[in-house]
């Protein structure tokens, strides 16, 4: 197995380990890698060739980015005008401050309709709020019904990835879990056999539950419409036959009109899973008598998404359409996989999200768990720009952890107290290159590089070495070459 | 519910602390920038190579046929797909249900008789070539959604005038409203209250990134077009 026992992945950033302690079991665990790297490479492979294919990639983009940043300044406007015509639809329309709220609403909704248990489209926000576990101890048994959701749930594992949510297991792995929960112990471990093994499981279910939770992808506000993305059917499985639905929305979910459609169609399958567009794609407004659920409604979530609106520069952490396009070119997720990010939302995003959404209050090693490199921003179909976030969040955790009394004598802040007095006067800084130099001198080698430094500098040598100083400054190099008049 | 009629002011209040819309939201979304390509270029007759091109890419079916040659399509199709039991939307011209099989026209079919079905035959509202994209509005002669979504084979009837190039191009049909009459051919479709694009049949690739055709929604998707327009 993937994860030995004890090492089950804790995906509450309230109670995960930092980042670099949560990454160690996968830094350590070569089959996890492998899975990791050889779905991410897939997907890339993928993406690059669609991508390609696009003349006006770059425009799509430019307009995304556009309609999303427009959406999130009015979004009181759009909003309500949203619930007016879902409401008008025949929709009904709940506004969640808070994760507890959103839970007792769909409990509420759920024992109104005296269903005992409940199917369920992939829906991230859903993990967000934990709704699984919190339904279950109200005696509702809710059913995944995406196959990667199916894996975990029967697994008992977490996701780590928002669209391929189980890519860290492979076939055989799968295979002892389905044969294993299913009862199937001839099943083999080929892809088709087990993609029917979960068809078959899923069918009664989805013929005889009386009720479904979905998240959006899009909310129309225009027409108090709802899209829902997928790939397998059993979106559409969960959006028809059952008596009653619910979609659980993020507030930051909605599109003005029906035609941003267009925009936001070309570019998410191709971010997402390099497909030109998903199998399917499902939208539907309100209440249609005679198709369909007929007690619909939709759950609008906040759950600190107000808070991350109110600051100008973190503002475009919400125009994510949630493509994961970030974190499948991301070179630290690419090493750590999903669940080194401690929340359901891994990767850059999560990386600028998670601690957003936790007020700042936990997950403050993520905004370090990144090496700038901007790969993220590149392939974001909005145009987010997550390094610019995540400097903004380090220079803010800094701020926090500076201001916490035990870190007056913590050696990073006093060598780099020290480091703001050398840097802040000329002289103070020449004397410390002439001090430098002497010192270093007897650690720099022949061929002028430094192996090993004792003490804290050990911490710098232990895994590269450190140029030695020349024996001239560029300064003093100046300084004579004017003197001798060239 | 009126118990939480307090948590919508709550955040529609903090919406509101947190923004600040310099104009009216109507006049700045006309202000958006759209540089992205509205219309593609190709000839009809390319467009629709397109569409079979990228159709058959995703795993569908597809034939031509003729207006006249329709019927012995469809009954062709069906002798191929060694299917017996078939369901139909009740808006589909009579001439498609070909003799020999059993056809259950949905006249208020339960979900258990939609499941026992072995294929369905409907119609659809559009098609746009650059992503393979059938477009079905679920009108009388496409079905209820759950019509195309339980059987494991889907024949869909799509006429040659029916198919864009471009996602915009679908759009802009939509954004003029229907034809009054269905038989007058206009391509205008008005905004769907519900719609199902389909890329190819129901597909995976959960399982170490391999593309497994067909899961819960149809694994068979046929098309058939039909060359309407010259």
């Amino acid at each position: 197995m993937s994860q030995a026992k004890g090492e089950h992945a804790i995906l509450d950033p309230a109670l995960a380990p930092p980042f670099p302690q949560a990454a160690l079991p996968v830094l350590r665990n070569p089959q996890l890698r492998k899975n990791v790297a050889h779905a991410i490479d897939v997907i890339q492979a993928k993406r690059g060739r669609l991508v390609a294919e696009k003349a006006d990639w770059q425009e799509l983009r430019e307009a995304a980015a556009a309609i999303r940043a427009h959406v999130l300044e009015n979004l009181e406007f759009y909003l309500e005008q949203f619930e007016e015509r879902c409401t008008a639809a025949g929709g009904h329309v709940h506004w969640a401050a808070d994760a507890d709220e959103a839970r007792q609403i769909i409990l509420e909704i759920l024992r109104q309709a005296e269903a005992t248990e409940v199917i369920k489209i992939k829906t991230m926000t859903s993990a967000e709020i934990q709704l699984n576990p919190f339904l279950e101890a109200a005696g509702i048994k809710a059913y995944e019904t995406d196959l990667a959701e199916i894996i975990l749930q029967l697994g008992e594992q977490e996701p780590s990835h928002i669209v391929v949510p189980a890519l860290h297991i492979n076939r055989s792995q799968v295979r002892e879990i389905f044969a294993r929960r299913m009862g199937l112990s001839h099943l083999s471990d080929d892809p088709k056999e087990l993609t029917n093994a979960a068809r078959a499981y899923l069918r009664q279910k989805f013929l005889s539950v009386p009720a479904a939770i979905s998240g959006a992808n899009f909310l129309v506000a225009e027409t108090g419409g709802v899209a829902v993305v997928e790939s397998e059917g059993n979106g559409r499985m969960c959006l028809t036959l059952p008596r009653t639905m619910i979609t659980l929305a993020g507030i930051e979910k909605v599109l003005p009109r029906f035609q941003d459609l267009e925009v936001v169609l070309q570019l998410l399958a191709r971010s997402a899973t390099g497909e030109r567009m998903n199998p399917y794609t499902s939208l539907w407004t309100g209440v249609t008598p005679g198709d369909g659920p007929q007690n619909f409604h939709v759950v609008l979530l906040d759950n600190g998404r107000t808070s991350i609106l109110a600051r100008p520069k973190h503002r475009q952490t919400l125009k994510c359409i949630r493509c994961a396009a970030c974190m499948n070119a991301c070179p630290v997720y690419r090493q750590t996989g999903g669940h080194a990010y401690g929340s359901v939302y891994p990767g850059p995003i999560g990386a600028i999200l998670t601690p957003q959404l936790a007020q700042m209050h936990h997950a403050q090693s993520l905004p370090f768990a990144s090496s700038l490199c901007g790969a993220c921003y590149e392939v974001c179909p909005v145009k987010i720009n997550i390094p610019e976030v995540l400097l903004e969040l380090r220079s803010e955790v800094v701020n926090q952890e500076r201001s916490t009394a035990g870190r007056v004598f913590d050696p990073l802040y006093l060598g780099l107290r020290v480091a703001h007095l050398i840097f802040s006067r000329a002289w103070i800084f020449h004397l410390a290159q002439r001090l430098g130099r002497i010192g270093l001198r007897f650690f720099t080698r022949k061929d002028g590089w430094i192996h090993a430094l004792p003490s804290a500098g050990g911490k710098w040598t232990q895994t590269r070495d450190l140029r030695g100083l020349p024996p001239q400054t560029f300064h003093a190099w100046w300084a004579a070459r004017a003197r001798e008049g060239k | 519910m009126s118990m939480h009629a307090s948590s919508r002011q709550q955040v529609l209040a903090r919406i509101r602390a947190a923004t600040h819309p310099a104009a009216a939201a109507a006049a700045a979304y006309a202000r958006l920038p759209r540089p992205y390509i509205r219309r593609g270029q190709r000839a009809a007759g390319s467009c629709v190579g397109l569409l079979i091109e990228r159709l058959r890419d995703y795993d569908a079916e597809v034939v031509e046929a003729a207006p006249e040659e329709l019927p012995a399509t469809i009954a062709a199709r069906l002798a191929a797909s060694g299917r017996r039991v078939f369901v139909a939307p009740p808006g589909v011209p009579a001439e498609w249900l070909a003799s020999g099989y059993e056809w259950r026209v949905d006249r208020g079919l339960s979900t258990e008789e939609i499941e026992k079905a072995e294929g369905v035959v409907t119609a659809a509202s559009c098609a746009i070539a650059d992503s393979g994209t059938l477009v079905l509005h679920h009108s009388a002669a496409e079905g209820r959604r759950v019509l195309t979504l339980l059987p494991d084979w889907h024949l869909c009837i799509l006429r040659a005038s029916q198919v864009v190039e471009t996602l915009p191009e679908y759009f802009d049909r939509c954004a003029q409203p229907p034809a009054p009459h269905p038989s007058d051919q206009s391509p205008s479709l008005g905004t769907p209250v519900l719609a199902t694009y389909i890329s190819g049949p129901s597909a995976t690739a959960d399982i170490e990134m391999t593309r497994i055709k067909g899961v819960h929604g149809p694994r068979y998707l046929q098309v058939i077009l039909v060359r309407d327009t010259n």
